[in-house]
């Protein structure tokens, strides 16, 4: 165990920045600080990756959605989500997977990527988050459904020897769910949940339009004493994504909900404790499937990309694949209209932000569904992984089972922000992913990509790749309403620049993030300090952090 | 006011401008006039009786105005010779082109209909072997205008952009038939291939080529960024301008030359 120290606002930004410069320093600059606190750090070290062989080697994991289905149809095409986390305290990431046709599935890590399933009564899932709704420091998990259902929450008794997961009810989430996404929005250290809904699907289980106006749409739940409060932000929502993300640079979440069809994007910023309807997207995505963000070139600035449909290459016959269905799904445009129906790199400048998805090499990258940015080669820029493909017989009836195939697509961050396709990482599976997530699974400081496939079992990819090593940070609040800190702001300080991450609960397409942040770091690359700003404004500095190590960090 | 307008020899607008020396009818303005009348009340009446689309109302107003052209075409063959004549055909076929593509960028811009549905006035010939088999033609007739005399620098960038733009069009030809023979490969015959991106423009060979992606030629404005219709309206306003440029220059030398027949009225 090391202490960390306190550092009070004594110097200016110049010494970090002269920190970051890239010269190793004998001595931890000091790190300006505002509201300091103290922590306890435990850092446990990491396996050291020896397979290296610089590709993944895909795994196939004991899970599979859709398979029981005769035909898959438009929208259980859409799939359904996956998230990790340690659901059993014993320092491994554990797995839970959504089924669109049975009840989901628990994967215990039990070490050395080995996994003992586990069925969990919850039916007919879409999304998956894994997060302490109430609290006591032990991750529950929460489910929106297909049809007319709304999200399930199932609470960690603590224990496996009743039944660790218990239904109980969330009280007062009573609106239908598509995606979901968890935060602190309103800085009393309880977690929040903002909801989408998907109103094409409900109106396809025969929900009448007047319920649709009532118990559909975008909402914010807003907890207090374990009781959830909601406000409909718009009853109109073809929601597959929501981000809880800083769009204004003030430092507090806003909404942006991500909507399939010619339906646009919504965004609401935070002001004054309401939420105030905004455009601030000269572009977006036509139909929005997925939406994620980072610090794409660790200058400070955080970029935003979202997925839609958009060949990934423009040969003959994969064009000839997509027409009858794309000719059909042509995007619609009004005045005003931002949508295009291609990816978009959302990167802020002085004019706002401004889309530079085809300039990076990413704005066509297949049917999109999640995608994810992740240091997958540990030199300290964000990756990027895509997961592709359609299964749908009312719409690819031309193509054998209905079924679009699209080889899924990683990319390498060269460091300024483009990006380079790597098949050479075999990534490239043809299965029909959706949901999908990056974490390390094996802790050897490198991020494995797990993917929920429709209609074909789940698949883990093991890093092997040779890039540098790995810091992971588990943040820990007990007795606070947030208990991972969900929310928290991380910046690693290192010789070779300042790694930017954040502690979500959910992010990509029906994906819930584990609370455990990666930083890549690369070979030669001096690690100064960690700084840690918390949700509520306070912030902890870790200094002289030893890579290859996850260090638990308690507030 | 003669003399302010009339300046050796020639009017004002004619001097700055002296293409329109070509493009005007002259004696045969009464039956343009009339031919566009008669077109468009024939196109009116098909219209109203049998629910002619527009486009049939289009042609057959250029079907009516065709003898007319031809009329005209014929006296600048015979005033001013071959090359003004082939001048003055394709300043008329590339301004009949400009309208189109005017309006299908008011269709798309303004009236907001789909891509698909922007098809100008003539939208049964909006189709891939038509604008094929347009551009070899329009990039042969600005062969024939420079072989025939029209030599000077902006006849040699508008060759350099019609060679470029005929290109692009067979890019785009060659593409709409493997696309097609793909679609008949999987028994599906009732989706068309028109309207693919090109060598440019939005999910355009330039923009997916990783020759190309990450460099500047990726944050010029609209070349890999712009839709199909932007793209080639691009091309047709900058071929256009091009061709009233090298025009105009060469009727102006063309009027002033030794040994050449006076392009004057």
């Amino acid at each position: 165990m090391m202490m960390v120290r306190r550092i009070f606002s004594l110097i200016g930004p110049a010494v970090l920045l002269a920190a970051c410069a890239g010269q190793p320093l004998a001595a931890p600059p000091a790190i300006a600080v505002e509201h300091p606190i103290a922590v306890s750090v435990t850092p446990v070290q990491l396996a050291h990756d020896t397979a290296c062989e610089n590709r993944f080697v895909a795994h196939r994991l004991g899970v599979a959605t859709g398979v029981r289905m005769r035909e898959i149809t438009t929208y259980a095409s859409n799939g359904a989500g996956l998230a990790a986390g340690d659901l059993d305290d014993d320092g491994d990431l554990d797995l839970v997977f959504a089924s669109i046709d049975r009840e989901a599935t628990i994967l215990w890590n039990e070490g050395r990527l080995a996994f003992a399933a586990e069925p969990l009564d919850a039916f007919f899932t879409r999304a998956v988050n894994i997060v302490d709704v109430d609290g006591d420091s032990l991750p529950d998990i929460v489910f929106t459904h297909r049809g007319i259902e709304v999200p399930s929450y199932w609470r960690n008794q603590g224990s496996a020897a009743t039944g660790r997961f218990l239904r109980q009810p969330l009280d007062g989430v009573d609106r239908f769910a598509y995606a979901m996404a968890w935060g602190d929005l309103n800085g009393d250290n309880q977690l929040d949940m903002v909801s989408g809904s998907y109103e094409v699907e409900l109106r396809s289980h025969g929900v009448a339009q007047e319920q649709i106006q009532v118990q559909a749409g975008v909402t914010v739940f807003t907890q207090q004493d374990g009781r959830f409060s909601a406000q409909q932000l718009t009853s109109r929502a073809e929601t597959l994504a929501v981000a809880l993300v800083d769009l204004d640079g003030d430092g507090r979440r806003d909404i942006w909900a991500g909507n399939d069809f010619a339906l646009r994007d919504d965004v609401w910023l935070q002001r004054d404790g309401a939420w105030l309807a905004a455009h601030p997207f000269r572009q977006t995505s036509h139909s929005t499937m997925s939406i994620d963000w980072g610090d794409l070139e660790n200058d400070g600035r955080v970029e935003l990309f979202s997925t839609d449909m958009n060949p990934g290459t423009i040969a003959p016959a994969i064009l000839a694949a997509w027409l009858p269905v794309i000719s059909a799904l042509e995007e619609k445009h009004g005045p005003d209209d931002p949508q295009i129906m291609a990816n978009v790199l959302q990167a802020p400048g002085a004019g706002g932000w401004r889309n530079e998805a085809a300039w990076r090499g990413i704005d066509a990258t297949g049917w999109s569904w999640s995608a994810k940015f992740g240091d997958l080669d540990n030199d300290g820029f964000l990756d990027l992984y895509v997961v592709n493909g359609m299964i749908a017989e009312n719409l690819f009836r031309h193509l054998p089972g209905g079924e679009l195939v699209e080889e899924n697509r990683a990319f390498r961050n060269h460091g300024d922000g483009r990006f380079a396709p790597m098949p050479q990482w075999n990534l490239g599976s043809p299965a029909s992913g959706r949901g999908m997530l990056l974490a390390d699974l094996d802790n050897d400081g490198d991020l494995d990509v797990i993917v929920n496939n429709l209609r074909s079992n789940a698949q883990l990819f093991e890093n092997r790749l040779c890039g540098g090593t790995g810091l992971e940070v588990d943040l820990f609040w007990p007795g606070s309403g947030n208990s991972r800190a969900i929310g928290a702001q991380l910046e690693l300080h290192t010789s070779a620049g300042v790694l930017r991450r954040d502690v979500r609960v959910a992010s990509g397409y029906l994906a819930g993030e584990p609370p455990r942040v990666h930083f890549g770091i690369p070979h030669g690359a001096e690690l100064i300090t960690l700084v840690i700003h918390y949700p509520d404004g306070m912030t902890a500095v870790v200094d002289r952090p030893a890579r290859q190590t996850l260090l638990q960090v308690t507030r | 006011m003669k003399l302010l307008t009339r300046t050796f020899g020639m009017p004002v607008v004619e001097r700055w401008f002296p293409i329109l020396v070509l493009l005007d009818p002259g004696r045969l303005a009464p039956a343009a006039w009339a031919a566009l009348a008669t077109g468009l009340a024939a196109g009116w009446a098909g219209y109203f009786a049998l629910q002619w689309p527009l486009w049939s109302i289009t042609l057959t107003v250029l079907l009516a105005l065709l003898p007319v052209g031809i009329l005209k075409w014929r006296n600048d063959l015979r005033r001013f010779g071959p090359t003004a004549m082939l001048l003055s055909i394709i300043l008329m076929a590339q301004g009949a082109h400009t309208i189109e593509h005017i309006t299908q960028w008011v269709q798309y811009y303004l009236l907001y209909l789909p891509a698909r549905q922007s098809n100008g006035l003539l939208s049964a010939a909006n189709a891939e072997w038509v604008h094929f088999v347009w551009n070899w033609g329009v990039l042969l007739v600005v062969a024939l205008l420079i072989h025939g005399g029209m030599r000077n620098g902006w006849a040699w960038l508008l060759l350099a952009v019609a060679t470029a733009h005929t290109l692009e069009h067979t890019y785009l030809f060659i593409r709409y038939q493997q696309v097609l023979n793909e679609l008949a490969s999987a028994g599906v015959f009732t989706v068309t291939a028109q309207g693919l991106p090109g060598v440019l423009g939005r999910d355009g060979w330039l923009a997916r080529s990783e020759w190309t992606q990450g460099t500047f030629l990726c944050t010029l404005p609209g070349l890999t960024t712009a839709n199909r219709l932007d793209v080639h309206f691009w091309w047709n306003v900058i071929e256009m301008t091009l061709l009233l440029a090298a025009g105009s220059v060469y009727i102006r030398g063309h009027a002033a030359g030794p040994g050449t027949r006076r392009i004057t009225r």
